[in-house]
């Protein structure tokens, strides 16, 4: 059998394979540089991009991703954002901001015609503050789905929740 | 009765109908001979009644006159009246290029304009039925019309009649247009046998606030234009109170508060950081005396201790804001003059969206409260109210505006929901139908305010910019302009909505209107008191107070 020959060069052989392996694994298992990669997508890629496996669905999951998904399309910039963390948390986060609000609003301006850069902050935050308004006022009556955002269309078919 | 009849024709087209080729024979209100005859009786009790000269039919132009081969009206009518007794009218057409307008039947119904009459002319006696929705559209309206002058005129047995008629002709309709004149019918039914609903009858149950309430949240939901009206007036409040440290904002109607989350949110982000927010809202007594205003107080309470505002909530229950005194709104302010200190004093916003209009049913109401409103000494008052003139001395001009301000915003409702139906999952097309629905109960509990009431009852009294531009002025106000932030907000918004190209966002002389088409439907202005007339107050409360 050529195996006793064979089998130190196979070990060698895995051995250097594993090494090139870790290399290259490294850079996609480390999950703050995969914030900064995926923070850079727009909206329906970053949910797609949370489909490929736990960890990328894990790291699409952090509001920091999505706040820079978010900040990609609204006039502002960053000092506005610094300023609007805690209020956008406290009204749901920047992830439901995007599905409900921002996502919605670019899909219907960008068919429009409208420059999608030109969405105002201030205008997707105050249509979210009706909503997470609403959504405590419709607990106590018991509707399901508030319905101050209807008008913005839902049928979004990658819908990450 | 000529007069009347001018005002009419001058805008909005030939009165009576102006429908029909020459090759359908309609009788007197362009029911289709084969479609009359559910009740032939009231028909040729409408016609005796016409040809007896009592409901009788002055010459009008036509409109727009296209071809010169068509008749006078007037020429013609007793001609024929005396040839056929059981045909009286034959109307003549005036016929001009159909308007096929984007907005649908009740654009066309606007100009009032008649489809393109096929030339070809049947021999006398022959019917040849052509059912347009056009066309019935354009007499349905003209049978309102009709039945709303014989109202005015009391002639309450040709009204009666005409009712049932628009009934069928509404049913052979389709689309908001059947809606409109649906409303309208059973409003005028209402008037003619007085049964006009008042607080306080065994309809109290339907007619509560929290029905109202309801009702309005679904018309909140379906159309942008209370969004439109609570954007435009944060963003004047928002531009009103910059760099002020303590605000108090009183809401004239408070309803369920949809107005404020968005305002909060944007005192939370202003550069500089929020100010201490203090919110008086007041409302209708309730009929199970349940404390609405408290519960609504409370939420908005909770989301603002979310994002980080200090906030306070005041409730006043009061029947009508004549009721309101000065004092009441004044005293809580006084009672924290001890922690004042170095925030400085309190900046004021007044906000009536839709609720001054109603003030006019009692005379020297709206006076009154303007007053009030002056001697909190506000930095701005936002006014929001319908752009029509549902006000007019007779019945029958109140009606008239009424019916083309509504059939618009039927016409508007309609459309949004077309839109949206691509892309959507069923459920959700399915509330946005449901929310319209109540959201057109909604407008019809107005339709029969503005139709069936008279007096202190009739509470919708819908006036125009102009009229309360001379209003506020009078009361010692001046205009704010509304800024161009407003109006890119409100662009934006529009953008946003599906179907939302018949809908334009217009500025005037500082005040935004949000219209359907070319109709503007509901205005929003910012006011401030005038330095004279603070002046004035000034010296008066210095003199009461001594």
């Amino acid at each position: 059998m050529s195996s006793a020959y064979e089998q130190p060069l196979l070990l060698q052989q895995r051995g250097r394979e594993a090494e090139e392996e870790e290399t290259l694994a490294a850079i996609t298992d480390n999950a703050d540089l995969m914030a900064e990669v995926l923070g850079r997508l727009d909206g329906r890629s970053l949910a797609a991009a949370g489909c490929v496996c736990r960890l990328w669905a894990a790291v699409s999951r952090r509001e920091s991703v999505w706040e820079a998904v978010c900040g990609q399309h609204v006039a502002g910039g960053a000092a506005a954002g610094a300023q609007a963390r805690p209020v956008v948390a406290a009204l749901g986060g920047y992830r439901r901001l995007y599905r409900l609000c921002l996502g919605p609003a670019l899909d219907r301006l960008g068919a429009g015609g409208w420059p999608a850069a030109r969405l105002s902050l201030s205008l997707s935050l105050s249509l979210f503050s009706i909503e997470c308004y609403e959504r405590r006022l419709g607990r106590e009556r018991g509707h399901p789905l508030p319905a101050s955002l209807l008008f913005l269309g839902h049928g979004n078919p990658v819908d990450v929740s | 009765m000529k007069r009347d009849h001018q005002d009419i024709g001058g805008g909005r087209g030939g009165y009576p109908a102006v429908t029909g080729a020459d090759n359908n024979h309609r009788n007197s209100f362009g029911v289709p001979a084969t479609v009359a005859i559910a009740e032939p009786s009231a028909v040729t009790t409408a016609s005796s009644l016409l040809s007896s000269g009592v409901y009788d039919f002055r010459p009008i132009p036509p409109p727009i006159p296209a071809s010169g081969s068509r008749g006078v009206y007037g020429a013609d009518l007793p001609s024929e009246m005396i040839e056929s007794p059981r045909e009286p009218k034959r109307m003549r057409t005036c016929s001009s290029s159909s308007s096929s307008s984007p907005g649908g039947i009740a654009s066309g119904v606007m100009g009032l304009s008649t489809e393109n009459a096929s030339s070809a002319k049947s021999a006398a006696g022959l019917p040849v039925v052509v059912v347009d929705t056009q066309e019935t559209g354009i007499r349905l309206v003209h049978a309102l019309l009709a039945c709303a002058e014989a109202v005015q005129q009391e002639n309450f047995k040709a009204a009666d009649a005409l009712v049932k008629q628009i009934s069928m002709l509404a049913a052979a309709q389709g689309g908001p247009m059947r809606k409109v004149a649906g409303y309208f019918a059973e409003a005028i039914a209402r008037r003619i046998y007085r049964r006009c609903p008042r607080p306080g009858s065994d309809r109290a149950a339907l007619d509560s606030p929290a029905l109202d309430d309801l009702l309005h949240v679904h018309f909140y939901e379906s159309c942008p234009y209370l969004k439109f009206a609570h954007f435009t007036a944060n963003q004047a409040i928002l531009e009103a109170f910059a760099s002020c440290r303590r605000v108090h904002v009183i809401d004239f109607g408070l309803r369920q508060g949809m107005q404020w989350p968005a305002l909060l949110q944007a005192l939370a982000l202003r550069p500089g950081g929020p100010p201490s927010f203090r919110l008086t809202g007041i409302g209708p007594p309730q009929a199970d005396h349940s404390d609405a205003l408290q519960q609504v107080g409370w939420k908005l309470a909770v989301l603002a201790k979310n994002i980080g505002i200090e906030f306070h909530f005041r409730g006043f229950v009061a029947a009508s804001l004549a009721d309101l005194e000065p004092r009441m709104l004044l005293e809580l302010e006084s009672g924290n003059k001890g922690d004042r200190g170095d925030d400085g004093e309190e900046a004021v916003a007044v906000n009536s969206v839709m609720e001054l209009h109603r003030l006019l049913a009692r005379p020297g109401a709206v006076e009154k409260v303007l007053g009030t409103v002056r001697a909190l000494r506000p930095r701005i008052v936002t006014v929001v109210e319908e752009e029509a003139n549902h006000n007019g001395r007779t019945f029958l001009e109140r009606f008239t505006e009424a019916l083309h301000y509504y059939s618009s915003m039927f016409d508007s409702l309609e459309s949004g929901e077309a839109e949206t139906a691509e892309g959507e999952t069923a459920s959700a097309a399915e509330e946005q139908q449901q929310h319209r629905a109540m959201a057109e109960a909604y407008l019809g509990r107005q339709i029969c305010n503005v139709v069936a009431c008279e007096g202190t009852e009739r509470t919708e009294r819908h006036e125009t910019l102009g009229q309360w531009r001379w209003r506020m002025a009078r009361a010692g106000f001046e205009p704010v302009h509304l800024g161009s932030n407003a109006y890119k907000q409100a662009s934006m918004l529009l953008a946003l909505y599906a179907g939302g190209e018949g809908f334009r966002v217009e500025e005037a002389d500082g005040c935004l209107t949000l219209g359907w088409h070319t109709r503007p439907l509901i205005a929003t202005s910012a006011w401030r008191v005038t330095a004279a007339a603070a002046a004035t107050a000034a010296v008066t409360a210095a003199v009461t107070t001594r």
